[in-house]
């Protein structure tokens, strides 16, 4: 049957056939939920400019989406997204990276942009390791795992992303799982709605370097894995941090309004040029 | 009344992936024994009657390779 | 001082958004640059590194903005991977190296031409750039000016080389009136054109800039890619093609960047040099003329693309020259390599490393040359 087409296909590149993402990569899951999100809004494509850094989460913007898409150095979509919002405040800009990408060499940025409360949102799929350049250890990466740098097991603590944006200073932080497309789906939709710095954090499988490594399985026993270990961010202020240590907290962090950035520039250049 | 559809070229298979039959909760789809042109096993319909039209497979599928669509009963005109 | 000079030559030169981090000694270009900035609408943002500021100012790029990083050469050090990056997606920007003493640390008030070889060679890989040594806060602001030019024109980063000496030296600066400055704007494709179409990356002649925000849905990557912006790793000619597409954006137009400044005919000798201490290179050879010693001079003012042809034709006129830089030697090799076996070709350094060379010093050594 041909002429079926999926009905967000129209925000695909017509070049493009297939993503290249491994079977089971809940990226896949992400790119479907993002492209949703901004077709539920009523929104187009040529309302944004789309941004990733290196990785296969960068892939998800990267050549996919028919839209203006940066694809940049690792670690530093955020910075360019800045730019980007800084010199073009009309339309919507939307980082969509990994992990590695935006906390470990791109962290820095994070935080910054967080800090600054600039207009953007900020899709991170978190897969828990390196995975295109062959399953290397990330910060997200559990203790004790044993990917391809820690043969012998992994001796770090990990980041807990989304906390870590919300004490930064985000005004929109939620986490979700590759399991919950439809919350995922609709926090991207305020997100995008959101006058301010919005981050979302996707807990997405990874089974060839992540499950395959680290003995978590394929794409069916990860998203049961995520499943069962679900918890919302209410009932995990209910729990004692030994409780909650293997769960996953998902939900909103925060929802708050702030002074944004690039209106106080406007409001500045104003006020400048307004002396002069 | 459902109608859902397998794009089987941009399936990459049951075997590897197959979310599409773990997020259904009315078991409708099961492993097709045709493979697709990259040498994956789609997903094939095998009971569609008892669909509900939930969406499931299509909103979870990485590939955007299931569609779920409402059909159109066409009444004939008198 | 040269660096407010440099900022007001910025903003002369139609700069709408700069970045950069505090670093000594540029730090007074994004003082003024964030003061006068949004007095003409723009913005300075002091980002959180200097790899944000490179990024930010190719993002700004991208929406369609004259951009400007200023920063010294540990600041570079940490760009040079997005300055490539630049490079590879052909963005118009505008780089300012106020060079201080290094390496590392090193003496961050002391001027020393350190620099030279890393706008060419510092980012990995195989590309050419442009870059510009100004010799005065005059031409902090002219070379500044124009640099914006050639970013647009070209669709490059530019530098301009500065050092300690010419970004903290006071002089009188003519600023012209707005109406005298040249802007020339990067082409961009008309709005509607189908992208698949024309060429928007890795034309000889300059592609035009498909910005964002236009409806272009462009495709902008850091990969190997195609004239459309298609990334491409697989095929052989792919990557040849990206490399001599970029390399040759800016070779087939060598005509139209290279600048010297020369005096040297019927000359037996000539000093070559750049920036702080081409000042002194053109004193020692007024007063070695006076003298009545043939002594002539050629200063660069475009280190980068390589003025092979001006200084072929200088080794094929003179017997010899002297390269005179405030480092161990950096530009004097590839002088060397253009005089080829045509005339003996010899290096100066200043006697103090970091400080320009003492005027009865290279006068002496242009004695001994002579005879």
């Amino acid at each position: 049957m041909s002429s079926v087409q999926h009905p967000l296909r129209k925000y695909l590149r017509p070049s493009v056939e297939a993503t290249t993402f491994c079977p089971g990569c809940g990226d896949g899951t992400v790119l479907q939920c993002i492209l949703r999100a901004i077709d539920e809004l009523g929104m187009i494509m040529d309302d944004f400019v789309f941004v990733s850094g290196i990785g296969c989460a960068a892939w998800i913007i990267s050549p996919n989406f028919n839209a203006d898409v940066l694809h940049t150095t690792h670690g530093r979509p955020i910075a360019f997204a800045t730019g980007i919002k800084l010199s073009l405040p009309e339309k919507k800009v939307m980082v969509v990276s990994g992990d590695g990408d935006l906390t470990a060499i791109g962290g820095n940025h994070l935080i910054h942009a967080a800090r600054r409360n600039i207009e953007m949102v900020v899709i991170c799929a978190n897969n828990g390791i390196y995975g295109m350049t062959g399953g290397q250890v990330a910060p997200t990466t559990p203790r004790e795992a044993r990917t391809i740098t820690t043969p012998h097991g992994s001796l770090e603590n990990t980041f807990d992303i989304s906390p870590m944006v919300q004490a930064a200073g985000a005004t929109y932080v939620a986490r979700w799982t590759t399991h919950q497309p439809r919350q995922l789906t609709k926090s991207i939709k305020k997100a995008i709605q959101k006058k301010g710095f919005a981050f979302v954090e996707v807990i997405s499988q990874c089974p060839v370097q992540f499950g395959a490594k680290t003995g978590a399985g394929g794409a069916v026993e990860m998203l049961e894995m995520y499943r069962e270990r679900s918890i919302s961010v209410k009932k995990a202020g209910e729990m004692s941090p030994q409780e909650i240590e293997d769960k996953i907290v998902t939900g909103e962090f925060v929802d708050t309004v702030k002074p944004e950035l690039c209106e106080e520039v406007a409001r500045l250049k104003k006020k400048v040029r307004g002396k002069g | 009344m459902s109608k859902v559809y397998i794009l089987r070229e941009a399936c990459k298979g049951v075997v590897d992936c197959g979310i599409c039959i773990y997020v259904c909760p009315k078991d409708i789809l099961g492993k097709s024994d045709a493979l697709n042109r990259k040498g994956f096993f789609p997903p094939e319909v095998v009971d569609e009657d008892a669909c509900t039209l939930c969406e499931n497979c299509m909103i979870f599928c990485p590939d955007m390779a299931i569609v779920v669509q409402k059909r159109k009963e066409k009444r004939a005109a008198r | 001082m040269g660096n407010v000079a440099c900022a007001e030559g910025a903003i002369a030169g139609g700069c709408e958004f700069a970045a950069g981090y505090p670093i000594t000694p540029a730090s007074e270009i994004g003082h003024t640059l964030a003061k006068r900035l949004p007095e003409v609408d723009g913005y300075f943002l002091q980002t959180e590194d200097e790899i944000s500021a490179i990024c930010a100012a190719i993002g700004a790029s991208w929406t369609g903005k004259r951009v400007f990083v200023p920063t010294s050469g540990p600041g570079i050090s940490l760009m040079l991977e997005n300055i490539g990056f630049a490079v590879g997606i052909e963005t118009p920007c505008v780089l300012v190296n106020v060079q201080r003493g290094g390496p590392t640390t090193g003496a961050p008030s002391m001027g020393l031409q350190g620099d030279m070889v890393q706008p060419r060679r510092g980012s990995h890989g195989e590309y050419e750039i442009v870059a510009l040594c100004p010799s005065s806060p005059q031409e902090m602001f002219d070379h500044t000016a124009q640099a914006f030019n050639l970013a647009e024109r070209y669709r490059t980063p530019v530098f301009v080389m500065a050092d300690a000496f010419i970004g903290h030296m006071r002089e009188e600066v003519t600023i012209p009136e707005a109406d005298e400055i040249e802007i020339t704007y990067r082409k961009i494709p008309e709005e509607g054109t189908d992208l698949s179409k024309i060429k928007v990356f890795l034309d000889e002649d300059v592609a035009p800039m498909p910005i964002f925000g236009r409806g272009f849905k462009s495709h902008v990557t850091s990969s190997c890619h195609d004239e459309h912006g298609n990334r491409n790793l697989i095929d052989p000619t792919a990557l040849d093609n990206f490399i001599q597409r970029l390399r040759n954006k800016i070779l087939k137009h060598r005509d139209e960047i290279v600048q010297v400044e020369s005096d040297y005919d019927g000359c037996e000798l000539v000093l070559v040099a750049y920036g702080a201490v081409a000042r002194c290179a053109k004193e020692a050879v007024r007063v070695a003329r006076s003298k009545g010693m043939p002594v002539g001079y050629l200063r660069v003012i475009t280190a980068w693309p390589f003025p092979d042809r001006e200084v072929r034709d200088l080794s094929e006129r003179v017997k010899k020259i002297l390269v005179l830089e405030n480092n161990a030697g950096q530009y004097y090799p590839y002088v060397r390599a253009s005089a080829a076996e045509r005339a003996e070709v010899a290096f100066l350094p200043p006697e103090i490393l970091g400080q320009v060379h003492r005027l009865e010093y290279v006068v002496e050594k242009i004695e001994e040359m002579i005879q």
